[in-house]
């Protein structure tokens, strides 16, 4: 069954949660709505499940536009952040609710209702809790009880706002992998809601990021994370780092330092924003024309990988690098020392409203004004060499 | 040393607390109570049954206990309304409204009962158009009815008020999601979360009617065998000096409502106990 949104818009007030977005899912898709607080996804998949109605624009689910229909009758399955189990019901009742509300000739017998719930439970593996209420339960076993309860109306899509948003790191990792077992298994059409980018980059088949009720870009994990289509989308996935620059023909220049924006190769002369992710910076020992200077201020060691926080001489930004523990060890670096950064990839774009937020992943909503002018650009300005080993 | 066995508390003198508990309950309550039932005790068997079944008697405890259920199951249905409309909308005089329902709480009894009688006389702004209806408040049990309705209202309203703030608009949601109507909403979603409180505050409104006497006495009439309060029979004896009498009847009194109290605590209880909640 697949779901069909194309320009919808939703305001609260003056405020448009939901700014004409259009967005598909095929059949069996798992998609992932991902972005800030308030980027207006959560506002999208209510909408898609009628709890919140569209002022324009249409969503079609499985070929029928549901404008006219209420959440009743859209067979949709819901899951909710904080699960939303009724308390005074055990996990046997609250997932034979579904059935048991539905209109006599409809409804399933006692015995059914009772083969069926059990089945869900089993597969949630909570049959041996059936008879347990809600709050004798863990957060991750709420949330799958309120799986199987939205499973059992055998819904045509499964909606999912923020559904491991209020579960501790550890069982919300193991939660997500079973999400998307349970998925592969049964192939329900599906859409959640998550701002942890890390779980959309793990669990969804899709991710359309979002971004003040428009998205930025739909696309597979591995394509939204590795060729970002605007700035936002590349400091909302992952951490990075951010330089103010100018670029031309094809070189931005960050005050000095060159580094490759062949894609803009047609571009004479424009303020850039140059994002270079922590674990693409190389630390080298000579300065060049592709490097510049920081001093190194802290370490922090984080299993594997070590991050460095760093300052740059000359402008005084923080800086970040990640390095492979034995990497680390070789270069002997103590806190104070000067070393040369060298960014080995980096995403340049044209900076045509300085909105963005700040650098390093850290999200931020507010309208940054106009910033100062860029530097002068670089009188020889020279496409960069590729990084030697140091 | 003590040789109770406790967990440990963040709270010092567990000790003391509960001395201070137990004297000041023994001075509040337990003292003046027994004093009735030591009172009681000066009459013989034979005439305590002569007084507490004489036929006026009787008719005053069946006024008192049905008027107080009856006032208190009426204001559970409509209290329950006036909360949810309170809770879920916001409409010009809100504050106004919520204000409104503690003035039985804050007004002194006298004042109401007077208020009261002077509205549903015959000569009363209601009273005229009802009795010409056929409908007779004032000096009627009736009229006992919507004075205990009046002071128990804002037993309701303020027990449900916060368990319906509290009360997310998730499970709402969560139920249409699944395909209930408003209806089955209503009735397998909302009452059941609501019915601890319902519970507390009925027999809160309960209590406090039972026990009324400013705002009933004026509007009741106080006929004997039809709107004679239990509380005026025996204002009514310890003014003719019986005291053992009255006390006689209070004890009835407080033995019925005990047994009511009692009855509804347990069914209270065994609802949490069988949601398991007991151990949390």
């Amino acid at each position: 069954m697949s779901i069909q949104v194309s320009n919808v818009s939703k305001h609260f007030g003056p405020f448009a949660a939901v700014d004409k977005v259009s967005l598909e899912v095929g059949s069996g898709e798992l998609v992932a709505l991902l972005g800030p607080s308030g980027s207006g996804k959560t506002t999208l998949l209510r909408m898609i499940a009628g709890l919140e109605l569209p002022d324009s624009g249409t969503i079609v689910l499985s070929g029928e536009d549901v404008a006219g229909r209420s959440v009743q009758q859209r067979a949709v399955g819901f899951v909710f952040q904080h699960y939303a189990l009724f308390r005074h019901m055990t996990l046997f009742e609250n997932v034979a609710f579904g059935l048991r509300v539905r209109r006599r000739e409809l409804r399933p017998s006692d015995a059914d209702i009772r083969s069926r719930v059990m089945r869900l439970l089993e597969m949630v593996q909570l049959d041996r809790l059936a008879g347990r209420y809600p709050h004798q339960l863990s957060g991750g076993q709420r949330q799958r009880v309120a799986l199987a309860r939205a499973l059992a109306i055998e819904p045509k899509v499964l909606l999912l706002d923020e559904p491991f948003g209020a579960l501790d790191a550890r069982v919300r990792k193991e939660l997500r992998r079973w999400l998307r077992r349970l998925h592969d298994e049964i192939h329900l059409t599906s859409v959640f809601v998550t701002h942890d980018q890390e779980e959309a980059l793990e669990v969804a088949d899709r991710i359309a990021v979002f971004n003040k009720g428009r998205i930025e870009q739909v696309g597979a994990p591995d394509e939204v994370y590795d060729h970002p289509a605007t700035a936002f989308v590349h400091q909302f996935l992952g951490h990075t780092n951010r330089f103010q620059g100018v670029v031309s023909r094809g070189v931005a220049n960050i005050s000095g330092t060159h580094v490759d924006a062949h894609e803009h190769a047609d571009v004479a002369h424009a303020p850039a924003v140059v994002y270079v992710r922590p674990h693409d910076l190389d630390i080298v020992a000579e300065a060049s024309n592709a490097s510049f200077a920081a001093t190194l201020n802290h370490t922090v060691k984080l299993g594997p990988v070590v991050r460095l926080e760093l300052t740059r001489r000359d402008g005084g930004e923080p800086v970040e690098v990640e390095l492979p523990r034995p990497k680390f060890a070789q270069l002997d670096l103590v806190p104070g020392g000067l070393v040369h950064l060298k960014p080995r990839r980096a995403r340049v774009f044209i900076d045509e409203r300085n909105s963005t937020g700040p650098a390093r992943g850290t999200i931020d909503d507010r309208e940054v004004p106009r910033v100062t002018p860029a530097p002068a650009p670089h009188p020889d300005a020279q496409p960069v060499v590729p990084a030697r080993a140091a | 040393m003590s040789v109770l066995k406790r967990p440990h508390s963040v709270l010092p003198g567990f000790g003391l607390a509960l001395g201070y508990t137990l004297l000041y309950l023994t001075l509040i309550v337990l003292i003046p109570l027994s004093a009735a039932f030591i009172k009681t005790f000066s009459l013989t068997w034979e005439s305590f049954w002569h007084t507490v079944t004489a036929p006026r008697v009787l008719a005053s405890l069946r006024l008192s206990f049905g008027a107080s259920l009856l006032a208190a199951a009426i204001n559970a249905v409509f209290g329950l309304i006036v909360a949810w409309v309170l809770v879920r909308y916001r409409f010009p005089g809100r504050r106004l409204v919520d204000a409104v329902v503690d003035l039985p709480f804050a007004l002194p009894t006298a004042v109401a009962g007077i208020a009261l009688s002077a509205i549903y006389a015959t000569s009363g702004w209601l009273g005229g158009p009802l009795e010409s209806l056929g409908i007779k408040v004032a000096y009627t049990p009736l009229g006992v009815l919507m004075a205990l309705i009046f002071v128990g209202l804002p037993f309701i309203v303020r027990t449900i008020q916060p368990v319906l703030e509290d009360m997310e608009h998730e499970f709402e949601e969560a139920a249409r999601s699944l395909g209930a109507t408003s209806w089955q909403v209503f009735s397998r979603v909302i009452f059941p979360t609501v019915l601890p409180a319902l519970l507390t505050g009925f027999t809160l409104a309960f209590a406090r009617g039972l026990g009324e006497y400013g705002s009933v006495i004026f509007i009741a009439g106080n006929m004997p065998m039809v709107s004679e309060i239990t509380p005026l029979i025996i204002v009514t004896k310890l003014e003719q000096f019986d005291y053992a009498g009255a006390t006689a009847v209070a004890v009835v009194m407080l033995l019925g409502s005990f047994a009511l109290l009692f009855a509804v605590n347990a069914l209270q209880w065994w609802m949490r106990h069988r949601r398991g909640e007991e151990r949390s």
